[in-house]
Formats: C-alpha cells, sequence, structure tokens
C-alpha cells in the first residue's frame, strides 16, 4: 500500500501543480458561475424597441383586430413596472393585398424588412376563417429574419385566431359580448406532488415545478462528472503511454508490481478529481445559495455524484490506462483515445431524452448500465421526481462490480503491454492480454 | 551466500525462447559482468531477477530468498535506455524512485549523492534540461540512493564522457567496496575485462561462458598474437597457420590456427615488413565474444 500511495501522490502533484490545472480549476466555476449570474440578471431582459409589422389580410377579419389588440397590449405592457422590465411596442401597419402581383408585394415588404422599416410582414389568407380541411393553403403567413424563434409570432397567431373565432361566432348567431371571459385562457400550472410531514403529520402543499429544477439541475451534473473523468481519467491514457514509451515504466516495475503501478495513478486521478470536483462543487452550492437557487441542487445529489464520481474515475481510469499501457507512440495514442472516450461521451447523446422523461424505460435501462450509471442515473436521481429509491443502489451495486471487473481486466492488460515495445494497440492484443494476463 | 541463484529458467515469448534453461551465480560482493549480443536474453532475464516478468520454468533466489515482490527492495536498477520524469526536477525524481525502494527520508542520501557525482548545480532543475550524461548520473543515483544491497547496471556508462565515465566507475567500485553486489550488463568488453571478477555470456538464451576472466581465456590458450608492423594489415596477407586477421588501424590481431609456432610465424612476418611490436596473448574479451556470436559463428550456427 506504502507503494501505491508513492506512485497516487507523485501523479497526484504532477497533475495539480500544472498551471494547466490551477487555470483550468479556477476559470471553470468562474465560468459556470458567471453564466448562472448572467441567466439571472437577464433573466427578464427583451428587447425593447418597437417592432412595427406590416398585416396584409386577405380574409377581412384579423387586421383591424389586430391594431386593436396591439393597442391594449401597447397601454398595459409598454410601462415599466415592478419585477417586470418595459415591454417592445407593437405596431400595426395596414397594407391593402395586391392582388395583381402578390409575389411583387410580399418582395417589396421583406426589402422593407431588410432595411430595418418594418420589424416583420404578416399575410393573412382569403380562406382563414373557414380553412376547411385543406392542409396545403397557407392561412397565416408570418415572414421576418428569424422567424422560427421570433415570440412576437406567437402573439400575432393568438390574436389573429381569437379574431377568427369572434368572427365565426357572429356568424352562427351568438352575441360574443354576453360571455365576456369567452376568450380567456387560464394557465396549466406545472406543480410538484403532495406529502405528509412525517414529523407534523400535516399535508404539505405540492410545490410549483421550476423550468431550472427539471431540466438546468440534472444537466449541470451530468456535465461536472463528465468534465471531472475528462480532467482525471482520460489522461491516464496519454500519461501511461509517456511513461512506457520514456522507459519510465520499467524503472518504478523495478521497484513495484504492475498491479500497484496502475492502482497507484488511479489514486491519484480519483485525488485529482476530488480536489477539483470539491473546489467545482463548493463555489457551485456557494453560487446557488447567493442566488437563492439552493433547492435547485438537493444534498443528497451532491453525495450521489461523489460516490457515482469515485468509482468512474477508477473504471474508467483502469480503461484508459490499459489502453494507454498498449500505446507506443503519441499517434497511437490519439487515435485509441478517440476509441475509449466513446462509451464515456455517449450519454450525452441521450441528454435530452433522459430528462425529458427521466422514468421512461429507455431512460431506466439505459441509466442501469454500469458504464453510464455514473451519468445517467445520477442525472435522472437529480430530475425533480427523481427514480424510485431501489435504482440507485441497484445500479451502484452494478457500478461497483464493473469497477472491480474493469481493474482486474486493465491490470492484466497493462501488466503486459506496459513492458510490449512495438505490438499495436489492436483488439486481438487487448483480449489476448486480459485472458493470458 | 550468493546474491542471484538463478536455476535452470526459461522464458517464451509464443515460439520465441528468449531465456532456455539459463542457470548461474552471482556471488556477494561481487561484480559479475553480464554480456551477450543484442536480442540473446539479458535484459529478459534481468527484468525476470527484478520480477518485472516472470519465468515460465526454473527459480530464482534473491539473498537467499525464493524471488517475490519485495526482493526487488533489495535490488537498485539502470536499464539500458534512461526513463526518468522528464518535468520532474532532479531532487523530486531521485527522492520518488528511492523512496519506492524505501521508507523515510532520503534527502541527506539524495544530497550526498548529487555533490558526490558533481549534480549539485542542477538539483533544483527539471530532468528534461539535463544533458544525456548528466541524466544517465541521475539515472544512477536513483537506483542506488536507497542503499539496495545488489545493484543491477545495463550499459551504465554508455552517453558518459571519460570525465563522467570515470567519476562513476569510482563510485560503482566504492559501492562493491561497501559490500553491494553489481551485476553488470555491458557490450563494452574492455570494461567488462577491466571491472568484473566474473563475467557471464549468454547467446540465444543460452548460457555459453560463465567465469573470471582468467579461466575463460585459458580455456582459449594463447593462441592469438598482437602485432604492429610498418606494411600494416596487407603485409599479412596470406599467412600460413594465421585463421583471421583482425585490423585494428595501428596494430593487428591475429588468431593462430594451431598449426604453425609464433616464432616461425614472426620470422615470415620479418620477411615482409618491419616489425615494431610483437606479443603472444591469450584472447580478449572481444576476440572471444565475436568467436561465440560474431557473423561467422552465427553462420556456424544456423548451418
Amino acid at each position: 500500500m506504502r507503494k501505491i500511495l508513492k506512485v497516487a501522490r507523485r501523479d497526484y502533484l504532477a497533475t495539480v501543480r500544472t498551471k494547466g490545472f490551477l487555470v483550468g480549476l479556477v476559470l471553470a466555476p468562474l465560468l459556470m458561475g458567471g453564466s448562472l449570474i448572467v441567466m439571472a440578471l437577464f433573466r427578464d431582459r427583451t428587447d425593447p424597441r418597437d417592432r412595427k409589422i406590416a398585416v396584409v389580410d386577405r380574409s377581412g377579419v384579423v387586421a383591424d383586430a389586430l391594431v386593436r389588440a396591439a393597442a391594449e397590449r401597447n397601454a398595459r405592457d409598454t410601462v415599466a413596472a415592478a419585477g417586470r422590465s418595459r415591454q417592445a411596442a407593437y405596431l400595426i401597419e395596414v397594407i391593402r393585398p395586391n392582388e395583381r402581383d402578390p409575389a411583387l408585394q410580399r418582395l417589396l415588404l421583406s426589402d422593407r424588412v431588410r432595411a430595418k422599416e418594418l420589424h416583420a410582414f404578416v399575410e393573412v389568407g382569403p380562406h382563414a376563417l373557414h380553412p376547411g380541411r385543406d392542409t396545403t393553403e397557407r392561412h397565416l403567413a408570418y415572414h421576418s429574419q428569424n422567424a422560427v424563434l421570433d415570440e412576437t409570432r406567437g402573439w400575432i397567431a393568438e390574436q389573429a385566431n381569437a379574431a377568427l373565432r369572434r368572427q365565426r361566432l357572429l356568424e352562427a348567431g351568438i352575441d360574443t359580448s354576453v360571455v365576456p371571459d369567452l376568450f380567456q385562457t387560464i394557465e396549466g400550472a406545472p406543480l410538484g406532488l403532495l406529502s405528509r410531514d412525517p414529523a407534523t403529520g400535516r399535508i404539505t402543499d405540492a410545490l410549483k415545478s421550476d423550468e431550472k429544477a427539471a431540466i438546468f439541475a440534472p444537466m449541470v451534473i451530468m456535465l461536472l462528472m463528465l468534465m471531472m473523468l475528462m480532467f482525471s481519467a482520460m489522461p491516464q491514457l496519454n500519461a501511461t503511454m509517456q511513461e512506457k514509451s520514456q522507459r519510465i515504466a520499467e524503472v518504478v516495475l523495478g521497484s513495484v508490481r504492475p498491479f500497484e503501478f496502475m492502482a497507484g495513478k488511479l489514486l491519484g486521478g480519483v485525488a485529482i478529481a476530488l480536489t477539483a470536483s470539491a473546489v467545482y462543487v463548493g463555489v457551485g452550492l456557494y453560487a446557488l445559495t447567493v442566488l437563492g437557487l439552493s433547492g435547485l441542487m438537493p444534498l443528497s445529489i451532491v453525495a450521489w455524484f461523489f460516490v457515482y464520481m469515485l468509482l468512474a474515475v477508477a473504471m474508467y481510469g483502469a480503461l484508459f490506462a490499459a489502453v494507454g499501457a498498449a500505446c507506443n507512440d503519441p499517434i497511437e495514442a490519439q487515435s485509441m483515445s478517440f476509441v475509449a472516450m466513446l462509451p464515456m461521451i455517449l450519454p450525452t447523446f441521450l441528454l435530452l431524452p433522459v430528462v425529458m422523461q427521466p422514468n421512461s424505460a429507455f431512460a431506466t435501462g439505459m441509466s442501469l448500465v454500469p458504464l453510464w450509471t455514473p451519468m445517467l442515473m445520477l442525472m435522472r436521481q437529480a430530475t425533480p421526481g427523481g427514480v424510485p429509491a431501489w435504482q440507485p443502489w441497484v445500479a451502484l451495486v452494478g457500478v461497483v462490480a464493473t469497477t472491480l471487473l474493469f481493474i482486474w481486466v486493465g491490470g492484466r492488460v497493462f501488466r503486459v503491454a506496459i513492458l510490449m515495445q512495438g505490438t499495436p494497440p489492436k483488439l486481438q492484443n487487448f483480449v489476448r492480454w486480459a485472458i493470458r494476463g | 551466500m550468493n546474491a542471484i541463484d538463478i536455476e535452470h529458467v526459461t522464458k517464451t515469448y509464443g515460439p520465441v525462447v528468449a531465456v532456455d534453461d539459463l542457470s548461474f551465480a552471482v556471488p556477494e560482493g561481487s561484480i559479475y559482468g553480464f554480456i551477450g549480443p543484442n536480442g540473446s536474453g539479458k535484459t529478459t532475464t534481468i527484468r525476470m531477477m527484478l520480477h518485472i516478468i516472470e519465468a515460465d520454468r526454473g527459480a530464482i533466489r534473491v539473498f537467499g530468498e525464493t524471488l517475490r515482490s519485495a526482493c526487488t527492495d533489495r535490488i537498485g536498477y539502470v536499464p539500458e535506455e534512461r526513463g526518468l520524469y522528464r518535468k520532474m526536477k532532479v531532487r523530486e525524481v531521485l527522492e520518488y524512485f528511492g523512496g519506492l525502494k524505501r521508507n523515510g527520508s532520503l534527502r541527506k542520501e539524495v544530497d550526498a549523492w548529487i555533490e558526490r557525482l558533481d549534480l549539485a548545480d542542477w538539483a533544483d532543475k527539471k530532468v528534461e534540461t539535463l544533458s544525456k550524461g548528466m541524466s544517465q548520473k541521475v539515472q544512477f543515483i536513483a537506483a542506488v540512493v536507497a542503499r539496495p544491497p545488489l545493484l543491477v547496471l545495463d550499459e551504465p556508462f554508455s552517453g558518459l564522457d571519460p570525465v563522467n565515465a570515470d567519476v562513476l566507475r569510482e563510485a560503482i567500485l566504492a559501492l562493491r567496496a561497501e559490500g553491494t553486489t553489481i551485476l553488470f550488463s555491458t557490450h563494452d568488453m574492455a570494461v567488462a575485462e577491466r571491472m568484473c571478477d566474473t563475467i557471464l555470456m549468454i547467446f540465444r538464451g543460452r548460457k555459453v561462458l560463465d567465469g573470471t576472466l582468467e579461466s575463460i581465456q585459458n580455456r582459449y590458450g594463447t593462441d592469438t598474437v598482437r602485432v604492429r608492423t610498418d606494411g600494416g594489415a596487407a603485409a599479412l596477407d596470406g599467412l600460413r597457420g594465421v585463421d583471421r586477421v583482425t585490423d585494428f588501424g595501428q596494430e593487428q590481431e591475429l588468431r593462430l590456427d594451431g598449426t604453425r609456432d609464433a616464432q616461425d610465424l614472426v620470422g615470415e612476418m620479418l620477411g615482409r615488413t618491419r616489425v615494431t611490436s610483437f606479443e603472444v596473448m591469450r584472447p580478449s574479451l572481444r576476440d572471444i565474444f565475436l568467436r561465440i556470436a560474431g557473423p561467422a559463428a552465427e553462420e556456424a550456427t544456423d548451418a
């Protein structure tokens, strides 16, 4: 054990003393914390400049309604109020349709948008009032520089539909003034589940679900895990390759057994990950507390993060060390690092489906694969609903077993490959070394 | 007691027999020369002694104990190719490698060796700033700083200028005087002749020579003549009873085939050119090495 600790201490100091590590250690939380602060500061900031929108109404129903709705909205929202900044005013310009050459009219309006005279122009089709079942005809067209992400498009569509519905009711002989709240909408509030306080026996109110809690927290903790693996497990590949190619390994192995050498390197990697993550998690929690968002990251998730991280660094570290031991030069190491990285980065491709439906069979199954548990199970645990209590423990057993297996197999490969000069890192060689040791 | 006992050790890599039923003993306190051509199995044998790799068959004992991991703490090792962490400072790297073999602070020993091998100005510099010769000295200190009773040196003088080679040679002899056993793998036959008490030669994994230099040379008798002549090697062409002429430029070495007396030979040479020096001697270790492992011997073995 003394020798393992000596190797671990050297590897740890060799990394943490580098300028790159120190710079990364400071910069990463600054960037993460900074982006949180910027997001909080600019959460409700929108562009307050007036938006002029031209409307070409071929239905004869929508244009006037848009003018009235814009006037009401401008009177209500273009004044800054407590907790809300000033919103942009919508100025509607009604344009007579050019029936002889509608394409030319659209082109001229497009030029006005390009010249910044207009924010957008809207074209309402002649059959918008009764569109029927024909889905090929375009009844409401919104043209702007970035129409897909333009928030004004949603407002225009909402007002246009309200005007059209009102007209349809009138045509049906229904007086809409009799039902003043006919078009009033109600919000579907996203709420959590109620529970009983075990101490007092009282039923606690359901908390309103937060978008940040639902998406931000799981993604951040998962990316932090990935960052720690890239910080501490991945460098094992190049470090081991260098120790082999520079014949350092032969000198070290004159004093320590190959398994002790690899174990020391893994322990060094774990220590590096602990150092970096302690800083990141510490700064992150402090930043959340300062911003009043401490509820986003429960301490139980932080505890699971450290458990999974220690195991994942050892698991992936053994993989990278074994692959590094098989490489003879930086070119081989570079090409092999991509292959070895694949299982580690695969969970990033599953990020969205898992976070959107954390308790689907797919998400549950993938998170129970030991290679991906440290990232996917942790991410699921960080979602507001959490996961069934048994799942993290079952997954943990799998991760522990896989980590031990990786260290054992990695150790067998490492032992042979670290002294093998000139033998390329091919799959059949890995299999042979792993079986024969 | 022997520092190392190797008995019937065999190591194969697939179809290649790297070491074949090798047995020898290194007496404690001796300097033991380990010679052989490239690929003859020297490094494999050394790695087995250090427990870096395991023998397929046979037994290896270090100071009477069957080889296991802890035994390697009693062996210092300088490999042929230098292996030092380039980004570490000289003092740190020495304390690290020494610390792998021995517990406790090694600061005093490190300082003493740094002073002794004239590296004081480089102690706090990174290894990557050192010349090849200085790196070699650092590698040597890394092997001896924990005071192992057995030192395995693989080409310890390569890359050293004569001044530094002398410094290292004196250090090795001083260690032997203090009781350290030294096993010395080298291609430099002159160094082996001068420094080693006993010499072992392996060829294609098998032992072909083992004994003191004198006993080895006695086996070949006085079949060698070293001459200096005005005519040089050209004047020695076609001499009867000469098996082989090795030209060193200023002097030539003749190997006799045993059919002719050396006195007759000098008479014939005097008839051809002026002979300025003539010495009948036993073959040098280099010559014996070439007889066993030179191209002619390789051809004979292959045939």
